[in-house]
């Protein structure tokens, strides 16, 4: 029996020290679980967030980020359709992001309150230059999904 | 959880008293192919057990160690799963037990809490923390992405892919609720590159002035590249031990009265709000005036409830009273600018929204009332992840132990890391330092632990 090699090699970069180029090139199956009913409403121009249904809980807001089950008592939450307009609460301009971002620069990252929402969902301005206060309504990336969460942004209202 | 139950806020307690004793470091540099992990932190455990002054050799050492931490960041940067165990065999530690512990930018500290935790229930009497971090194998681009992959990857990180980001997030919403000049972040930065120019450890060390520092490329506005923390490779490590192996190995251990833990949620956006939790320096008339209607929007943005829940913990537990008149020393997890002031706030040195006092007012500075980050910290020396919250603790602890000097001002000791020492060189060792706090920092605040170091008397 004799072993061959497949014929791939780990390119050098340097000799001394030796420094070598370790690929990767593989993808990762990644599941939303029970939260991908929110991420594909965003393809069908939905907003989904949830509740918790325990008339006992403390929390009587929406959730979103959406989770299933409520962080205060552990009861299953229910999906509800989330207000689509809302307003920006802070706001950052990406000038210089990490490898895999998949939208043009600069972009302006947002926090947006919502009324009846109990979190600040973060998400991007589509159109303009954002200011803390300003009015914003949702929109949706529906022609042609990313299926993330940046098939979500807002625009002026 | 929102409200809290007593047990909830229950002050932790060790067993037995613990003590640092000695620590180690590499230098760190942005890229540092010459060593491999392995090396690293051999470097860093050589100069803890042979450089610290020890009463015992090498060899004896070793055998008074009985359980070993490890501390490491990021197996994406790392590209070895269970690298713990390479490294504790390389360190010739084999069959001793050992645990890696992994909290974000907060390991290096969860893993002095972690051998503070063996020591003070009687599992072990000699334990070393070793951490590092290996950032170079990658562009800073994929670097800064792999980073991001410790935010919420499904709801946050596509959205950039650039902890900066989110950390301006909240620089924008502290600006807008406190109106804290641009000016006085860039303070932060001028300090921290400035302190690194007299450490031979530092990966950017500088002397800018606030000018330099707000003409420099942003980030993400308003973060500029100096106001944002180095990536690095290096490693260092502390050596923990009760109290009669602490003085077996040293003359100058000194005292971990406290190290605690808190959290918070990792998407920032999920933050709710809460009451503020009050610091034995401030009472209900704290914030009567001046925090107005803003008291129940805390922490939103601006403030970190990990770190002052830890801080509540720590103080208790160490009776700190005022950190302002009770510490002589800080290190904070200077991550970004942002996030120093806002920690200012949640360790009490101001009250909420006066966190820029503290700076501003040159407390802060060596000569100020509550030096911090004479090390330069991460902006100006180091954030080599798994290493940083050990090399914090060694920093405050050789400042303690009245050896500032020896780590610092040695010739030879620049010459080791390829340098030369500079000709304006000052010593940075704060004079009868005799207790010291330091922050380690994950996330925007998903986990922090605060320690508290004091002097041994007598």
């Amino acid at each position: 029996m004799t072993v061959e090699l497949n014929g791939t090699i780990a390119e050098p970069i340097s000799q001394d020290p030796l420094v070598i180029k370790n690929l990767k090139t593989w993808y990762h199956a990644h599941s939303y679980g029970g939260w991908s009913k929110f991420f594909t409403g965003l393809t069908k121009g939905r907003l989904l967030a949830t509740r918790c249904t325990n008339s006992l809980c403390g929390e009587k807001r929406l959730w979103l980020p959406p989770r299933c089950e409520c962080p205060d008592c552990w009861h299953p939450m229910e999906w509800k359709e989330a207000p689509t307009i809302g307003e920006i609460y802070t706001h950052t301009t990406v000038e210089y992001p990490g490898e895999l971002f998949r939208a043009s620069t600069p972009c302006p990252l947002i926090s947006v309150s919502i009324e009846g929402v109990c979190t600040k969902m973060m998400s991007y301005l589509k159109e303009g230059k954002p200011r803390i206060g300003m009015p914003v309504r949702a929109v949706f990336n529906t022609s042609r999904p990313t299926n993330t969460i940046l098939d979500l942004a807002w625009v002026p209202a | 959880m929102i409200r809290f139950g007593p047990e909830n806020l229950r002050i932790p307690r060790f067993e037995r008293p613990v003590y640092v004793v000695a620590g180690g470091m590499t230098d760190f540099r942005k890229r540092y192919p010459e060593k491999n992990s392995s090396q690293l932190c051999m470097e860093a455990l050589r100069m803890a057990v042979e450089e610290n002054d020890l009463k015992v050799s090498a060899e004896q050492f070793r055998r008074m160690v009985n359980w070993c931490v490890y501390s490491q960041f990021a197996d994406h940067f790392g590209d070895q799963l269970l690298a713990a165990a390479k490294i504790h065999d390389y360190l010739g530690f084999d069959p001793l037990g050992n645990i890696e512990v992994k909290t974000g930018g907060a390991t290096g500290g969860s893993a002095v809490l972690a051998a503070a935790q063996a020591v003070a229930s009687g599992y072990a009497s000699c334990v070393p923390v070793v951490g590092w971090e290996r950032m170079d194998e990658v562009s800073t681009k994929v670097g800064n992405s792999y980073i991001a992959s410790a935010a919420c990857k499904d709801f946050e990180s596509e959205l950039g892919w650039m902890y900066a980001s989110y950390y301006a997030l909240m620089a924008q919403r502290y600006q807008f609720e406190n109106e804290v000049p641009r000016e006085t972040l860039a303070k932060i930065a001028c300090k921290n590159h400035g302190y690194a120019c007299y450490s031979p450890y530092a990966q950017n060390p500088g002397k800018y002035t606030i000018e330099d520092i707000l003409k420099n490329g942003v980030v993400s506005d308003p973060l500029s590249f100096l106001e944002c923390c180095v990536m690095s490779v290096g490693a260092a490590v502390l050596i923990l031990a009760d109290e009669e192996t602490a003085f077996k190995l040293s003359d100058h251990p000194v005292r971990l009265t406290a190290i605690c833990g808190g959290t918070h949620t990792l998407r920032t956006a999920d933050r709710r709000n809460v009451p503020i939790l009050l610091l034995p320096n401030e009472d209900e008339n704290t914030y009567k005036d001046y925090f107005g209607g803003k008291r129940h929007e805390w922490p939103g943005f601006s403030s970190f409830l990990a770190t002052r829940y830890a801080t509540y913990l720590a103080y208790h537990m160490a009776g700190i009273k005022d950190p302002m008149e009770d510490f002589d020393l800080l290190e904070t997890h200077d991550a970004f600018t942002i996030s120093d002031i806002q920690s200012y706030e949640d360790l009490g040195l101001r009250p909420y929204g006066r966190g820029r006092e503290f700076i501003d007012s040159g407390d802060a500075y060596y000569e100020g009332r509550l030096p911090t980050n004479l090390s330069g910290g991460l902006i100006g020396t180091m954030h080599s992840v798994g290493a940083t919250g050990i090399f914090q603790i060694i920093e405050v602890m050789w400042q303690i132990q009245g050896k500032w000097d020896k780590f610092h001002a040695d010739p030879e000791r620049w010459i080791r890391y390829g340098k030369k020492k500079p000709a304006d060189f000052r010593s940075l060792q704060v004079p009868n330092a005799k207790r010291a706090c330091t922050v380690s920092h994950a996330g925007t605040g998903s986990h922090v632990t605060v320690a508290v170091l004091e002097k041994v008397k007598g």
